[in-house]
């Protein structure tokens, strides 16, 4: 034990607690097929990384000395706001392209409503062609 | 040639008439086809009853989206020219033929229709000249187009710009990001002398205060250009 540990064993253990929590939340809407791996693996590899550094703070301790932030807490903000804006960018991406292929796909149906309305209408004529 | 030309309309139903009847009577050879951008009012019946083709969008995608779903009809349909004209009576069609002479001549893969080229007709505010102004000097420094009008809605495609547009178009204010993607893909764009009228009913959709918030955002779109390659990128996927 160090003279000002970073992180106080309470605050340690309730940190990884919740941490492993959202962990098997995430884990658990995956496997219930209402996440998809593809987009949530930013989310099982940050988390896991931030739960590495609750179980061993003297890693942020020396992360902190290396970029020389004189409190180390702060790297641990630092390191917090990385986290979300990363993948907060790996969720706009997803947006970005989800509304690409929206955008694509309704300019499709809107054709095909076109088309299907001549097909049905020249259906139409020649079926009463073919009545007469 | 077999010419189609793309009407984009939301809520336009009160200025369809007008611009479908003008269309028909200068050019009567040509299709039309009505793209309803997710209209609230009659535009859709409107057009149908006047004889158009209408392409109607169940959602509401804006300018960009709509003028595509026109190019991706043609390019399905196989025309050989299509002409862009807007749903508010802004452009006169007379100026069909000229828009796309030099693409029947094969010099120009793209025309856009310019108001400033000759004295007369409507010609915007001051301040939206001076906008207009410096967008055509961004333009030719990104891209190297010489284009007076770019915010034109009035302009012809040739086959090549039509199998373009139909995969890779810009989604909003797309007016000038799409010359300079055309440009930048090694289309031939230039442009030709045309008149506009200002509208009579309904409101434009650009209106003062939002010329500056248009500005940046077309400036940024113009200095993010994807890098040209020269080459027509005809399979370039849309989505990132």
């Amino acid at each position: 034990m160090t003279a000002h540990p970073l992180l106080p064993r309470e605050l340690q253990l309730v940190s990884a607690f919740v941490l492993v929590c959202f962990l098997g939340w995430v884990v658990h809407l995956i496997r219930g097929r209402r996440l998809s791996l593809r987009d949530s693996l930013l989310w099982l590899v940050s988390t896991f990384g931030v739960l590495l550094l609750t179980l061993f703070p003297d890693a942020l301790r020396w992360m902190a000395s290396q970029l020389r932030i004189e409190v180390a807490s702060n790297a641990l903000f630092a390191a917090a706001i990385l986290y979300l804006a990363l993948n907060l960018l790996s969720l706009t991406i997803g947006v970005s392209n989800s509304l690409a292929r929206l955008r694509r796909l309704t300019q499709e149906c809107t054709i095909l409503r076109t088309e299907v309305k001549d097909l049905r209408a020249q259906l139409t004529s020649a079926q009463q062609g073919r009545g007469r | 040639m077999r010419g189609l030309v793309i009407v984009p309309a939301f809520n336009e139903a009160a200025n369809l008439p007008r611009v479908l009847s003008a269309i028909r009577l200068t050019n009567p050879t040509w299709d039309i086809v009505v793209v309803d951008d997710g209209s609230s009012d009659t535009s859709a019946q409107v057009a149908a009853k006047m004889g158009a083709v209408v392409l109607r969008s169940v959602l509401n995608l804006g300018i960009g989206g709509a003028v595509q779903t026109g190019f991706l009809w043609a390019r399905e349909r196989e025309y050989e020219l299509a002409v862009q004209i807007d749903g508010d009576d802004q452009h006169d069609p007379q100026f069909i033929p000229a828009l796309v002479a030099p693409i029947a001549a094969g010099e120009l893969d793209l025309v856009i229709g310019s108001r400033f080229l000759e004295k007369g007709g409507f010609r915007s505010t001051v301040l939206r000249r001076v906008g207009i102004g410096y967008l055509s000097w961004f333009l030719r420094l990104r891209c190297g187009a010489r284009v007076s009008d770019p915010t034109s809605g009035f302009r012809a495609s040739g086959r090549r710009a039509i199998e373009f547009f139909a995969e890779s178009y810009a989604t909003d204010y797309p007016e000038p990001e799409s010359i300079a993607l055309a440009a930048r893909s090694g289309l031939r764009v230039g442009e030709v002398r045309v008149r506009m009228r200002e509208r009579l009913t309904g409101k434009s959709s650009i209106n003062a205060w939002r010329t500056l918030y248009y500005l940046t955002k077309v400036s940024l779109a113009l200095i993010l250009l994807p890098p040209g390659s020269g080459e027509l990128m005809l399979n370039r996927e849309d989505s990132p």
